[in-house]
C-alpha cells in the first residue's frame, strides 16, 4: 500500500503541473480525491490493514493526502491566475482620450450666482425666489414707485395684454396689469408680506427691460438682491456687508465705496463702486457694481411693518455685469449664445 | 446735464481743481458721466512771437528755419517749422523749452535735421484749443510780443456732464449745482443781483393793445402764469459772454432774447418763453386744453396734432405753444420782433409728462417741468430775464403785468433728533457737524428743548430734538430719514467707518425652486450636459411649434420690443435648439445641452408660471476612436425620470397621457407625455420631430426631455418626509414568464395585469416583490402581429425561505389567471 501511495504521488506530481484547462483539472481532481478517486480507494483499503500497522499507515495516507491537496491547490491557483489574466485582455493605452461626450459644464452665470449665494449664506442670508411675471403692485407700487414714474412706462417695461390671466401669480388689486418684472425687488415684497421680520434673504433671478440688445444690454438679464430687515440695522451695517461680499469674492485688497444716489425704495440710497484695477479688462480704479440703501419707511408701511420698529437694508446688482467683470467678458450677448467654446471656459 | 465750471463760479467762489470739483459732485450724489475741457488749458512758456525771417531748411524740403522775435526781454529765437500757412510778419504762439503742451508734449531745445531749434511755433490743435491742425495759429489781433498766450486766448472751461437723479429737479440748473458745491466746499452762494424786482419805471406805458388779458382755463394744469410785456427791444446777437456760457454747455446762440431765455433756464431751472407780442391774436393769452384734432407747427418745423388731454398756450385764435414743451412757429421771436411777452409759468408735472410722451416730443423745458420746477423761484427768474433783456436788447417793461394763480404757500418743518441720525447711521457724528451740514444746504435748524418721550409700556426717554426748516426747492425732503441722507451726503459717504458683519444664525432654508434648480443642474452637468442660458422671450413663429394653437396668443406680450422676442417661452427646448443651431453653424461640435428656468404654460385659458428643466441630446458628430452606443428614447426617459425624482415625483408610477392635438415639436410614436399641470407638473420626452428639426436647419436626430412643475408644488414636495418600510432578509425566489401579446399592447399594461394576477395568487402567504420586463421580442417563432414580453418575478417571504412547491403552485396559478384575464398567451 505504501508503494501504491508513492506511485500515486509520483503520478500526480508528473501530471498535475501540466494541466492548463479547468475541465482537465476538475477531472484530475476527481480521479485522485473524488469519491471514486484513487486516493479515496486507497483510504477505503484501511480496513484491510492489520490493526497494528494502521497508525503508521494512517499517517502515511494523511501525508499523501496533504501533499496531493497542496499540489491540487497550486494548480488551482495557477489556473485562476491564468483565467483572470485571459479576462483582462491586452494592456490599455492610458493616453487615449475617453471616447465619451463631456464633461458637462455649469453656465458662468450659474457659477457667479452660486458663489454669491454661498458667500451670503455664510452671513445668514437664505435664497428666495419669486415669479418673473409680476403685477404692478409688487414691481412698482409696493416699492414706492408712483404710477407716473418713468420706470413704469410701456417704453421700458414689458406688459402682458389685459385679458391674459396667470393662475398662479396673484394680483393685489383686480385692476393691476401683469408685467415682466424689471427687478427682483418684487421678491422682497412677497417675502415681507409672507413672513415676519427678522428677514434676511438673497434673491437672484431673471429680470426684463424693454431695451435694445447690444454689447451691454439684453432684453432679459439677471439680478441679485439682498434684503435684511431687523431692529437697529444701520448704514454702517450695510457698508460692512458690501465690504464682506467683495472681500470674499475678490480678496482682501478689495475696496468698496458708497456714492449717494436715489432709488424710490431706499433712503438713504447709494451706488456702490468697487476698486477693481486687478480685474481683467478694467482700467478704471473705481467701477460701479450695484445700488443699495436703507429700506424706505414707506415700503415697510406698505407691507404692514411698523417703520418705527423695523429697519433694514437692501442691495442689488447685475449678475451679468459681475460675471463680465470677474471673467473679463466684454459682450453680454455671449451669455445667451451659449457657444460651447465660451461655456467650456468656466468649468 | 451739462454744467460749466466758469458759469458755476458766477455764484460760488470755487478755487478747487476741476478734479476735486468732479469728486465733490460725485459724492454729493450726482454721477459725472463725462468731463469736457474746452478752450486753452494753462500753458506756461507759450508766448506771442513774430516771424522775422523764414528760410528753407538746408536739409529738408518741407521745413523752414525762422527767426522769431519774442520782444525785448527774450529777444530773437531760431525755430525750425514745418507749417506753410504763415508769412514773415505774422504773430503766432511760440512754445519755448519748458512748455508742456496737451498730450504731455514737452518742448525742449533740439536739433532738427542738423539745424538747432529754440522751441516750436504752434497750431491751435497743438495748444489744445481746437481741432484746427491746418497750420500755425495766426494771431490776427497782433498782441504784444512776449505776452503769455493764455491772456490772449479766450479762457478755457471745464464742463461736467452730470446725471441728475429724478428726486433732485432743483439741481437741473447751475444755481442748483452751485448750491450743492457751496455746501460741500463750505463757501457762500451768491445769487445774481436783480434790478427790476417787479417795480415798473415811473410813467411806464400801458399797452393793453399788446396783451389785454391772460386767462387760465385749466388751473389744475397751470397753477401759476406770469406774463410781462417788454416793448422797444432790438433783436440782435448776444454779448460774447452769453454766447460763451451757452456754447460751453452745447447750446447754439440764436439771438439775444432767445439766448437770455435759455440762459435763465440753465441758471435757475425755470423755463421761460418769449412771444412776439404782435403775433398774439386778440392781444390775449389763454391757457387751455387743446381741442381734439387741433394742430400746431412747432419750432422744429413739424406739424403736431393735439388732443383734449394736452395743455396749450393759445391766443385769441390758435394755439401758440404746447405748454411747457415747445413753442409754435406762428408766435416766436424773429429778427423783426420789437415787443415781447415773457411767459414764466408753472405747469403740472403729470400733464407735461403725458403730453410729451404722447407726442414723442421733449425739450429742455419739458424735461424740467416733468420733474418739478420750484414755483417759489418763478418770479425771480422772470425778473432776472427782464433785467438781461433790458440790458442786452433794450426796451422797457410796460403795463399791465399779468399774474394768474400763485405759488402755493410753502412751509415745511421736520422734527429731527440727532440721536435718530446716529441710530440710523450706526456711527457717531457730532451734533454740531450735523447742524453744519444741514445749514450748508440752506436748511434752517432750530434747537428745541429736550423732549420727553413716553412710549406706552416703554421707559421714558429724553432726547434733543431739532426743528429743521426745509426750503421750497427741496420738495424731496419731508421725513427725518431724508435728513439722515442729507447729513451723510455733506459729511461724506467715504467716511462711513468699516466694521464686521455680525449675524444671528440662519433663519430659513433656500426656496424650493432654488433647491430644485440646483439639484437638476447638478444632475445634468454630472451627466455631461452643458448648461445653457437662453432668452425667455421667443418669436411667435417658434412658440407655435411648442404650444397648442389657442395658447400662442395667451403668451404674447402687449408691447414687444422686437419681433423675434414677442412671446413668453412655453418650453426650454426651443432655446436649446437655437443654441444647437448656433453651434452647428459655427462648426462647433455639440451634443448634450440643458437649461433650467421659468416657462409659461397655458391651461384652461389661463397661464401658469412653472419652474422647468430641459435637455437635448444631438447626435455626437465628433469623430472618436471608439463609438459609444447612441442616445435613444429610453435614455431620454431615464433622465426625465431622474429629474422628476429630484422633484419628489416617481414618474415610473405615473401614467403616460395622450398628447392633445398634433404636436409639431415632438416626433409622433417616438415621444411621450406624462402629467398634467392640473396635477401640478408635466413631462415630455423622446425624439424631436424630424421634420421640424430639418426645417429649422438642424443636422441629425435630436432627443429631448422636459419637465415643468408649479413652484407651489415643489414647496409641498420638499416638506414631505419619507417613512421607512421594513424589508425581508430572507432569500428571494425567482421565476421568469414570457407573454405573447398583440404588438400594439404596451408593456405597462401587460406588467400591470401580470402583477395583479401575481399578487392575487400569492395572497398573504408571501409577497410579490417585483415584476420587471427583461426581454422584448418580435419575429421568428411568433405569430404575425404579436410580440413577446418576458418578465422576471421576484417572490419573498418576510420570515422564511420559500419552498419550491409553494412558489411553483403560485406560479402555475399566476399563469392560468393571467391568460384567463387578459387573453394573452404564455410563450413556452
Amino acid at each position: 500500500m505504501q508503494d501504491q501511495l508513492s506511485a500515486l504521488l509520483a503520478k500526480a506530481s508528473a501530471e498535475l503541473p501540466l494541466l492548463s484547462a479547468r475541465p482537465d483539472f476538475e477531472a484530475a481532481k476527481a480521479r485522485y480525491v473524488g469519491p471514486n478517486g484513487e486516493l479515496t480507494a486507497l483510504m477505503k483499503q484501511m480496513g484491510t490493514v492489520p490493526k497494528e500497522a494502521r497508525p503508521a499507515m494512517g499517517k502515511l495516507i494523511n501525508e499523501a493526502k496533504t501533499q496531493l491537496q497542496s499540489q491540487l491547490d497550486a494548480v488551482h491557483a495557477r489556473l485562476e491566475i491564468n483565467e483572470l489574466a485571459a479576462q483582462v485582455g491586452p494592456a490599455v493605452d492610458a493616453t487615449l482620450p475617453a471616447p465619451d461626450v463631456g464633461p458637462g459644464t455649469y453656465h458662468p452665470l450659474t457659477l457667479v450666482r452660486e458663489e454669491m449665494c454661498r458667500i451670503l449664506r455664510k452671513v445668514g442670508f437664505t435664497v428666495a425666489d419669486g415669479p418673473e411675471v409680476e403685477t404692478e403692485y409688487y414691481c412698482f407700487d409696493a416699492l414706492n414707485t408712483p404710477a407716473d414714474h418713468p420706470a413704469r412706462d410701456a417704453q421700458d417695461t414689458f406688459y402682458l395684454p389685459e385679458d391674459v390671466r396667470f393662475a398662479n401669480v396673484a394680483k393685489k388689486t383686480p385692476g393691476e396689469k401683469y408685467l415682466l418684472r424689471t427687478h427682483t425687488s418684487s421678491v422682497q415684497i412677497r417675502t415681507m408680506l409672507k413672513g415676519a421680520p427678522p428677514i434676511r434673504i438673497v434673491s437672484p433671478g431673471r429680470v426684463y427691460r424693454r431695451d435694445t440688445t447690444d454689447a451691454t444690454h439684453s432684453a432679459n438679464f439677471h439680478q441679485l438682491e439682498c434684503l435684511y430687515v431687523d431692529k437697529n440695522v444701520t448704514v454702517r451695517d450695510l457698508k460692512a456687508l458690501l465690504d464682506y461680499i467683495f472681500e470674499s469674492l475678490l480678496g482682501k485688497d478689495t475696496k468698496t465705496r458708497f456714492r449717494p444716489h436715489y432709488f424710490g425704495y431706499t433712503e438713504p440710497s447709494f451706488e456702490v463702486d468697487l476698486s477693481a484695477k486687478h480685474l481683467p479688462k478694467v482700467k478704471k480704479e473705481w467701477i460701479e457694481i450695484g445700488g443699495c440703501g436703507m429700506v424706505d419707511p414707506t415700503v415697510f408701511s406698505g407691507v404692514g411693518y411698523d417703520p418705527e420698529v423695523w429697519t433694514g437694508y437692501a442691495f442689488g446688482m447685475g449678475l451679468e455685469r459681475l460675471a463680465m467683470l470677474l471673467y473679463g467678458i466684454d459682450d453680454i450677448r455671449y451669455f445667451y449664445q451659449n457657444d460651447l467654446r465660451f461655456l467650456k471656459q468656466f468649468a | 446735464m451739462k454744467i460749466s465750471l466758469n458759469w458755476l463760479r458766477d455764484y460760488v467762489a470755487l478755487d478747487a481743481s476741476a478734479e476735486e470739483i468732479c469728486r465733490a459732485i460725485t459724492f454729493l450724489g450726482f454721477e459725472v458721466e463725462n468731463v469736457i475741457r474746452t478752450g486753452a488749458p494753462q500753458l506756461n512758456h507759450v508766448l506771442v512771437g513774430e516771424v522775422l525771417t523764414r528760410n528753407k531748411h538746408p536739409n529738408a524740403d518741407k521745413l523752414s528755419v525762422c527767426t522769431v522775435s519774442l520782444g525785448e526781454t527774450l529777444g530773437v529765437k531760431t525755430i525750425v517749422c514745418g507749417a506753410q500757412n504763415y508769412t514773415v510778419g505774422d504773430r503766432v504762439p511760440v512754445a519755448l523749452p519748458g512748455a508742456v503742451l496737451p498730450g504731455d508734449f514737452v518742448i525742449k531745445q533740439s536739433k532738427i535735421r542738423g539745424e538747432s531749434s529754440d522751441g516750436m511755433m504752434c497750431s491751435a490743435k497743438e495748444l489744445g484749443i481746437s481741432e484746427d491742425a491746418a497750420g500755425l495759429m495766426i494771431l490776427a489781433d497782433r498782441p504784444a510780443l512776449g505776452t503769455p498766450i493764455n491772456s490772449v486766448l479766450p479762457p478755457g472751461d471745464t464742463v461736467f456732464d452730470i446725471e441728475i437723479t429724478p428726486n433732485r429737479p432743483d439741481c437741473l440748473s447751475h444755481l442748483g449745482i452751485a448750491r450743492e458745491l457751496a455746501a460741500w466746499f463750505k463757501k457762500d452762494l451768491v445769487y445774481p443781483q436783480g434790478k427790476f424786482r417787479g417795480a415798473l419805471a415811473a410813467g411806464a406805458a400801458t399797452r393793453q393793445d399788446l396783451l389785454s388779458a391772460v386767462r387760465v382755463e385749466a388751473p389744475d394744469d397751470c397753477p401759476l402764469y406770469l406774463a410781462h410785456v417788454v416793448t422797444g427791444i432790438k433783436i440782435g446777437p448776444s454779448p460774447a459772454w452769453l454766447q460763451q456760457r451757452l456754447s460751453a454747455v452745447g447750446l447754439r446762440s440764436i439771438n439775444n432774447v432767445v439766448d437770455i431765455g435759455n440762459f435763465v433756464m440753465l441758471e435757475s431751472g425755470q423755463p421761460l418763453h418769449a412771444f412776439d407780442a404782435r403775433k398774439l391774436a386778440g392781444a390775449q393769452i389763454i391757457v387751455r386744453r387743446a381741442a381734439d384734432g387741433e394742430k400746431i407747427t412747432t419750432l422744429d418745423g413739424k406739424e403736431r396734432t393735439l388732443n383734449s388731454s394736452m395743455l396749450v398756450i393759445a391766443d385769441g385764435a390758435k394755439p401758440v405753444v404746447i405748454a411747457g414743451i415747445m413753442g409754435g412757429e406762428n408766435s416766436g421771436v424773429t429778427a423783426e420782433t420789437t415787443d415781447l411777452v415773457i411767459e414764466c409759468a408753472i405747469f403740472k408735472r403729470q400733464s407735461i409728462r403725458a403730453t410729451s410722451k404722447r407726442l414723442g416730443l421733449t425739450s429742455d423745458s419739458a424735461y424740467r417741468y416733468e420733474r418739478g420746477v420750484d414755483a417759489h423761484a418763478a418770479q425771480a427768474a422772470a425778473w432776472r430775464a427782464i433785467d438781461l433783456i433790458v440790458e442786452f436788447a433794450g426796451g422797457q417793461v410796460v403795463h399791465p403785468v399779468h399774474q394768474v394763480g400763485e405759488a402755493t404757500s410753502w412751509h415745511r418743518e421736520i422734527t429731527l433728533a440727532p440721536a435718530f441720525v446716529r441710530e440710523r447711521l450706526g456711527f457717531d457724528i457730532a451734533d454740531a457737524d450735523m447742524k453744519k451740514a444741514l445749514e450748508a444746504l440752506k436748511l434752517k435748524v432750530t434747537e428745541l428743548s429736550e423732549v420727553t418721550h413716553e412710549a406706552p409700556g416703554a421707559q421714558t426717554t429724553k432726547r434733543n430734538e431739532w426743528r429743521v426748516t426745509v426750503p421750497s426747492w427741496r420738495d424731496d425732503l419731508d421725513r427725518p430719514i431724508d435728513l439722515v441722507e442729507e447729513i451723510l451726503r455733506v459729511y461724506g459717504t467715504e467716511r462711513i467707518p468699516p466694521t464686521r458683519v455680525t449675524v444671528p444664525g440662519l433663519v430659513g432654508d433656500d426656496d424650493p425652486v432654488v433647491l430644485f434648480n440646483r439639484r437638476v443642474t447638478d444632475y445634468l452637468v454630472g451627466h455631461d450636459f452643458h448648461e445653457c442660458v437662453n432668452y425667455t422671450l421667443r418669436p411667435g413663429t417658434e412658440v407655435k411649434t411648442w404650444a397648442p394653437e389657442g395658447a400662442v396668443a395667451q403668451l404674447a406680450l402687449a408691447n414687444p420690443f422686437v419681433e423675434d422676442q414677442s412671446h413668453l417661452r412655453p418650453t426650454l427646448i426651443s432655446g436649446l435648439l437655437a443654441t444647437l443651431k448656433l453651434n452647428q453653424s459655427r462648426g462647433v461640435s455639440v451634443s448634450r445641452l440643458c437649461e433650467t428656468g421659468r416657462v409659461f404654460i397655458e391651461k384652461n385659458g389661463q397661464n401658469l408660471e412653472c419652474a422647468a428643466v430641459g435637455f437635448i441630446v444631438a447626435e455626437d458628430t465628433e469623430r472618436r476612436w471608439r463609438q459609444r452606443e447612441a442616445f435613444d428614447f429610453y435614455a431620454a426617459k431615464h433622465h426625465v425620470v431622474s429629474l422628476a425624482g429630484l422633484a419628489a415625483l416617481d414618474l415610473e408610477r405615473q401614467p403616460l397621457v395622450e398628447p392633445q392635438g398634433p404636436s409639431t415639436g415632438w416626433q409622433e410614436g417616438q415621444s411621450a407625455l406624462a402629467g398634467d399641470l392640473q396635477q401640478g407638473w408635466t413631462a415630455r420626452f423622446g425624439l424631436l420631430s424630424l421634420a421640424m428639426a430639418k426645417a429649422y436647419g438642424l443636422e441629425g436626430k435630436v432627443y429631448a426631455g422636459f419637465f415643468a412643475i408649479l413652484p407651489e408644488k415643489l414647496a409641498a414636495a420638499s416638506s414631505a418626509r419619507k417613512r421607512y418600510a421594513d424589508f425581508s432578509l430572507q432569500p428571494a425566489a425567482l421565476r421568469d414568464l414570457a407573454l405573447v401579446v398583440p404588438v400594439a399592447t404596451v408593456a405597462s399594461e401587460v406588467q400591470k395585469a401580470l402583477a395583479k394576477a401575481a399578487r392575487a395568487a400569492v395572497g398573504t402567504a408571501f409577497s410579490l416583490e417585483s415584476v420587471a420586463v427583461f426581454d422584448v421580442y418580435q419575429g421568428k417563432g411568433l405569430a404575425e402581429g404579436t410580440k413577446s414580453l418576458a418578465f422576471s418575478l421576484v417572490f419573498r417571504a418576510p420570515d422564511r425561505t420559500l419552498t419550491d412547491e409553494e412558489v411553483n403552485a403560485a406560479f402555475t396559478k399566476i399563469q392560468a389567471d393571467v391568460v384567463q384575464s387578459t387573453g394573452f398567451s404564455i410563450r413556452k
